[in-house]
């Protein structure tokens, strides 16, 4: 991976074969889980991250809340995540971004990492592997690898907007 | 009509309630070990405004004390600034403030 560098308004970095293929596999299955049927995945800690609670002891706040916003928060994520597929080079390549589809992309390569690190359990303490090996050795990489993605998007979008100022 | 028995008020409930219903509502965001310090400064900025030291402050205050106020307002506003920090993936809640 090049990481993510601001060239005028736009942000570029290039992506390794492996490593579009694995972004894009992380995509479908963000995409299933927005798109399951909320009774199957009621529970799930990872849509409890996803949509968080808007209330955290009001029960009927709380539902208020989510009547409210629940189907804009999911169609907007989803939108998000065409945005991203759409840009994606399949193969590997060059991705290059507009400051609307660099917004995108930062709100998905979050959504991923909330989705990853809830699910390997992430806290303050954890650390990227030395030597990944086994399931959760790999899923850590991935989410290290995610995190740096992620790290420069949002400095080339911070220097992008600052040009602009 | 109260009568001799009638528990005593110290405080005209009317009253009470008016000042409850004028009590402001904050957008509170929480810390959590997956977001980015850089990530959250740059959406405090993008969505409120604000600029690189007081979008950074807030952060630093999510990040060491658990939790910040990041807005205060109406309850509504309140709870749209709740679902657009949402959209982001930060963590956040939405009351009447303490």
């Amino acid at each position: 991976m090049r990481p993510f560098r601001r060239k005028g308004q736009d942000v570029v970095a290039r992506l390794e074969p492996a490593e579009s293929g694995v972004l894009g596999l992380l995509l479908d299955q963000l995409e299933q889980l927005l798109t399951a049927d909320p009774d199957d995945v009621d529970g799930d800690p990872v849509m409890a991250r996803l949509l968080p609670a808007g209330h955290r002891s009001d029960p009927e706040l709380a539902a208020d809340y989510r009547g409210l916003t629940e189907t804009a928060l999911r169609s907007g994520k989803t939108d998000d995540l065409a945005a991203v597929r759409a840009t994606l080079p399949d193969g590997g390549g060059e991705v290059r971004l507009d400051p609307e589809q660099a917004g995108a992309w930062l709100r998905t390569t979050n959504d991923l990492r909330l989705a990853l690190g809830e699910r390997i359990g992430v806290t303050e303490e954890t650390e990227p592997p030395e030597d990944p090996v086994g399931d959760e050795g790999q899923q850590l990489a991935v989410y290290y690898w995610l995190t740096a993605l992620q790290g420069s998007l949002v400095d080339a979008v911070a220097a992008a907007r600052d040009a602009r100022r | 009509m109260a009568g001799p028995l009638a528990p005593s008020r110290t405080t005209d409930p009317t009253v009470e309630e008016v000042e409850d219903l004028d009590r402001p509502w904050v957008t509170i965001v929480w810390n959590d070990p997956v977001n980015l310090m850089t990530y959250v400064t740059h959406v405090l900025r993008e969505l409120f405004g604000y600029d690189e030291p007081t979008a950074t402050t807030l952060m630093l205050q999510v990040h060491n004390d658990g939790k910040a106020v990041v807005s205060s307002g109406p309850r509504e506003r309140m709870e749209h600034d709740t679902s657009r920090l949402h959209a982001y993936g930060l963590w956040a809640t939405y009351q009447q403030d303490a």
